[in-house]
């Protein structure tokens, strides 16, 4: 029982327990089941967030072209309604499964347990998460991720980051989209990074393209190395407990 | 946000903490609400004012929200400062912090009963 009872019968004002009165404490516990499974099967596991059309199934189409030699690679995408996501990615040669939120503006820890449940996941490397196109909801919500991505696309502007603080805040690595049009734009990469920094030091960045293919070697080489480090700590581990 | 799903969280919380007869000598729920926690509290009452409305639960409940700052605290000062304008730095020593210790809550802190 999570809250100080003085009386079979309450009276007056009741202080409560605030790590037991989190209303997400129901995500923030399957989320904890996610990362455990994906612990023990040896799956890195990302999420993938930004606004709507910044192009996060067009990379993605893009790392499966480059990496589904290498990595078994797993997509689970969100979005409001259709499945033409998935289906895109299923075109450029990985499995994806699509989860239609119906209107729900952010996926939430149950549906990816539930979608997990669905997927073959054995033998599986990374599990990427394609979040529904929304900066702000998507934010409150673990999903048991190894890595939060964001993109930003530089059709955004560049004033983004503290727009959308929590977003950012909560980010590995921030991957700069849409370069090629760089030359076109009023965009600053350099502003852009700045302004996510004075939110969160820690944050890495790369600037990509899906059209001319800039960055996308260093995007795939950064997966590479977080699939490498989540399986030598999970074999590290294994030895200290044998 | 999603702000009724949330106003449905805290029905669903208090309903699986306390007894038919608690629930209904509920007057008050106070709400600590962090900075960071995407949640406008204009719109969480007029979620709770529909949710009410729309399940007939808590009719005579009121819902105070009690928005909290940003701290961060700094390892090599030892202090907490309050972070304005999404500066994330220790106002003491200058340098970039991202070590929140407050500011991303959503929890119900107080409950009070008739």
């Amino acid at each position: 029982m999570q809250i100080v009872r003085t009386s079979k019968n309450m009276r007056g004002s009741v202080q409560c327990d605030n790590t037991t009165m989190h209303l997400l404490q129901a995500n923030d516990f399957v989320a904890d089941a996610i990362r455990q499974e994906v612990r023990k099967r040896n799956i890195l596991l990302i999420n993938i967030v930004s606004s709507a059309g910044s192009g996060k199934t067009t990379l993605l189409q893009e790392t499966a072209k480059r990496l589904k030699d290498k990595l078994n690679i797993k997509v689970l995408v969100g979005d409001l309604e259709t499945e033409r996501d998935a289906a895109r990615i299923r075109q450029a040669g990985i499995d994806a499964l699509q989860i239609v939120t119906g209107g729900i503006c952010h996926l939430e820890a149950q549906m990816i347990w539930q979608a997990m449940q669905k997927l073959n996941l054995d033998n599986t490397d990374m599990l990427i998460i394609e979040n529904v196109g929304n900066l702000v909801c998507p934010a409150s919500f673990d999903l048991g991720e190894d890595y939060r991505v964001t993109l930003i696309a530089t059709t955004e502007g560049d004033d983004k980051p503290k727009k959308y603080p929590r977003m950012f805040l909560t980010s590995e690595l921030m991957l700069v989209s849409k370069a090629d049009l760089l030359p076109y734009l009023p965009f600053s990469v350099e502003a852009v990074v700045k302004d996510a920094r004075e939110i969160n030091p820690t944050i890495e960045y790369l600037t990509v393209s899906s059209t001319s293919g800039q960055g996308l070697d260093e995007w795939c080489n950064w997966l590479l190395e977080k699939v490498k480090e989540k399986k030598e700590t999970t074999q590290e581990k294994e030895l200290v407990v044998s | 946000m999603h702000e009724i799903s949330l106003v449905r969280n805290i029905f669903r919380t208090l309903e699986s903490n306390f007894s038919f007869e608690e629930l209904e000598k509920i007057n008050a729920i106070d709400l600590k609400v962090g900075l960071l926690s995407n949640v406008e509290p204009m719109l969480m009452q007029s979620a709770f004012e529909a949710v009410v409305s729309a399940e007939g639960k808590f009719q005579n409940t009121k819902l105070n929200i009690l928005l909290v700052p940003i701290l961060v605290h700094c390892t090599t000062c030892d202090q907490t400062s309050e972070i304005k304008e999404y500066n994330f730095v220790c106002t003491v020593c200058g340098k970039p912090n991202n070590n929140v210790v407050q500011g991303t809550e959503l929890l119900i802190e107080r409950v009070h009963f008739n």
